[in-house]
């Protein structure tokens, strides 16, 4: 009894110290607020258009925005694509949220591409993957800076997302498997109350 | 009469009965009910010890099935779009046909048999595990975890298996670790899931359809412990139930006559809400856990698996030392020292609770008291079973069903309230967990055995616990000998009226603490 209150005693006490020691939690990333929209971004997908996961293309184009005045893009080094929740799939899934602070942001989880930032724009073609989860969803670009910072953004408005639907995963081995194993489970149990039954009346 | 001294052990507790010659021969040490005094894990000695493995194992895997979705839960809803009101209405569906299912169990126990019941419940919820493999929607989902809850209600077997096959000395412990090695499957199941299903990713599979072939593992290991349980089993040290039906050793009750002793017995319904706080916050807790490490932390699947994986796993020793604990307490102090342990142990448990709620800010800290909480939880499970098999003999099972039923309640409760939907966010609901934990253990201080006492009352003189097992049959069931088994069971209980009740059942001696 004593033993196991120590134990428990000791076990506590090294929570709470290692509690104490975990790494001050790490620097806030940029402010999505704080960048500048700089960039125009389309997507060829219309609003409500259904893209087939897997199977679909998808092709961003992106470029600085003309309103913009002149050495805007001086910083820009790169340009990192992203593909969005639209508020429609993030409603009532608090693991899909967003947050200004782009470091803690969960809204904008996979990176179609990154390249080399050029003054006149540029342009990508994505083969939607088959890891893309049903749902709809819009199109961000972010300019990097050469140390991989976040500088600049643009997005395709939230107001024309499209859908994606994602694949099921269901294969008909899968469901010959759960029916046969099923059906099987069943059967032994029929077997024994059978079996029971007869060694009752013998 | 000289084979006597062959059949038993000379440590055996015993009653000499004039039956020896029909007495089965046992290879461990049993009472004058047959029921082993003994408990050695390791063995398998038929049908004390093979029982037990039988039964805790079937169980398990019962657990394994149910907490299998939870940490795939990051996968399963992006699949299939599921929203969190979605995930939380599939939590509560998961353990809410128990409650019933419990409750049926029971009573399906008292009158046939633990064997042929636990089997059955478990091989016709295995569809719906294997079916786990093919859902394309939020309600699909919660219809296949609704029904592999079902498979929950084989903890009434287990214990009743239990109560019925080791003496009232050791029945706190065998009951423990029965339970607790079942309820391990809750945890286990967190690190094995997403390592089947990192297994079947490396083999080549999509990550939408790794999670699904993941389902056959627990449903195979179902599939195959109930079919162990029905070749293996045995009912009673003497037989099984239609045997001993059979042979008149055993007279087969009747459904209204068990119904009505077990509801009729407040104590069943009191251990029944406060067995809601342990285990039910447990159930509560497996369904939720794996998510909120990942959400709240931000570690990865496989990190909040084996953290997930830890609250349960502590079942390997947390709910076997309650039951212990129940069992020396009860050396000691008799039925008044259980009920404390329990009363305290439990509401420890309660303020663990709490502490995880408010500690969120540091994960070094919440692993810490989460680990903590599992252990008092878990063992208050234990010493909550080292009670209930006193509560009454003729409605054991029903007894033990109510119990374990209201276990699921409130675990439906529970997530109902606190983890439903977005109105709480998980750390907030935790917190009121706890202090919910901490309101619903006082009801023990209201449980009284008028021959051992309550908490804070001690025994009335001259009640015997013949008495009050008696006095669920009436006269002319016991001029049949119907209640046969209750006077062997009242002496084998003597050592409930604490320490100085000394080996006279006939009296009862006020309790010194």
């Amino acid at each position: 009894m004593a033993r196991r209150q120590a134990a428990m005693a000791s076990s506590l006490i090294a929570a709470v110290l290692l509690g104490a020691c975990l790494p001050a939690p790490a620097a806030a990333g940029v402010h999505l607020s704080t960048l500048t929209k700089a960039l125009a971004v389309t997507a060829s997908a219309k609003s409500g258009q259904v893209l087939h996961a897997g199977v679909d293309k998808l092709t961003v184009t992106w470029s600085l925005n003309t309103s913009e005045p002149a050495g805007t893009d001086a910083a820009y080094k790169n340009v990192k694509v992203n593909l969005c929740y639209a508020p429609a799939s993030q409603k009532d899934r608090g693991w899909r949220k967003s947050n200004d602070d782009l470091s803690k942001d969960k809204a904008c989880q996979f990176k179609l591409t990154q390249q080399a930032y050029a003054a006149s724009g540029g342009s990508f073609e994505y083969t939607v993957a088959r890891d893309i989860p049903t749902g709809s969803y819009y199109v961000r670009a972010y300019a990097l800076d050469a140390s991989g910072t976040q500088v600049g953004y643009g997005q395709t408005g939230a107001d024309v997302a499209f859908d994606v639907a994602g694949i099921t995963g269901i294969h008909t081995s899968i469901k010959v498997a759960a029916g046969v194993f099923s059906a099987f489970s069943v059967a032994a149990l029929a077997f024994f109350f059978v079996v029971e039954s007869r060694k009752k009346n013998k | 009469m000289a084979e006597e001294g062959e059949l038993k052990k000379p440590a055996a507790m015993e009653v000499e009965g004039a039956e020896a010659a029909s007495k089965p021969r046992f290879r461990m040490p049993v009472d004058s009910d047959n029921k082993a005094t003994e408990f050695w894990l390791f063995s398998f000695a038929r049908p004390h010890m093979s029982a037990f493995h039988l039964s805790w194992f079937s169980f398990f895997c019962c657990f394994l099935s149910t907490f299998a979705a939870p940490p795939l839960l990051p996968l399963i809803r992006d699949t299939l779009g599921l929203t969190a009101t979605d995930i939380g209405n599939a939590g509560i569906a998961s353990v809410s046909g128990a409650v019933f299912a419990r409750v049926a169990m029971g009573t399906a126990c008292d009158l046939v048999g633990p064997r042929l019941a636990s089997a059955s419940i478990i091989l016709l919820t295995t569809p719906a595990v294997y079916c786990s493999s093919i859902i394309t929607s939020a309600s699909s989902y919660l219809l296949v975890r609704f029904f592999t809850g079902f498979s929950l209600a084989s903890f009434v077997s287990t214990q009743f298996w239990m109560s019925s096959m080791f003496s009232p000395p050791k029945v706190g412990l065998a009951n423990g670790v029965a339970g607790g090695w079942g309820n391990l499957g809750g945890g286990a199941v967190q690190l094995l899931m997403p390592l089947v299903y990192d297994a079947i990713l490396k083999i080549g599979s999509t990550p939408f359809t790794a999670w699904r072939v993941a389902f056959f593992i627990p449903g195979v290991l179902q599939t195959c412990s109930a079919i162990a349980v029905l070749a293996l089993g045995q009912d009673m040290p003497g037989g099984n139930y239609r045997k001993l039906h059979k042979s008149g050793d055993m007279h087969r009750d009747s459904f209204l006559n068990v119904l009505r002793h077990a509801v009729t017995n407040y104590r069943g319904w009191i251990l029944a809400l406060t067995y809601g706080y342990c285990f039910g916050v447990e159930l509560a807790v497996d369904n939720i856990i794996a998510q909120y490490f990942y959400d709240r932390f931000g570690v990865k699947l496989r990190t909040a698996g084996f953290i997930a994986a830890s609250f349960g796993m502590a079942n390997i020793v947390s709910r076997p030392g309650g039951g212990l604990l129940s069992d020396w307490l009860s050396s000691r102090f008799g039925m008044r020292g259980r009920l404390w342990g329990l009363w305290v142990v439990q509401t420890i448990g309660g303020v663990l609770c709490v502490t995880l709620g408010v500690v969120d800010y540091s994960f070094g800290a919440s692993v810490g008291v989460m680990i903590l909480f599992s252990f008092f939880v878990q063992a208050a499970c234990g010493l909550t079973f080292g009670i209930v098999p006193f509560v009454s003999r003729r409605s054991l099972g029903l007894i033990s069903g109510m119990t374990g039923g209201g276990g699921n309640v409130g675990a439906v409760l529970t997530q109902l309230i606190f983890f439903h939907g977005s109105k709480y966010t998980t750390e907030t609901g935790i917190k009121y967990m706890g202090l919910m934990i901490l309101a619903c253990t006082l009801p023990i201080t209201l449980i009284y055995f008028p021959q051992w006492g309550g908490m804070f009352v001690g025994p009335r003189p001259g009640a015997t616990a013949e008495e009050y097992y008696n006095g669920e049959w009436t006269e002319e069931e016991r001029a049949k000998g119907y209640n046969a088994a209750v006077v062997r069971f009242a002496e084998n209980s003597v050592r409930e009226g604490g320490r100085s009740s000394g080996s006279q059942s006939k009296h009862t001696v006020p309790v010194e603490v």
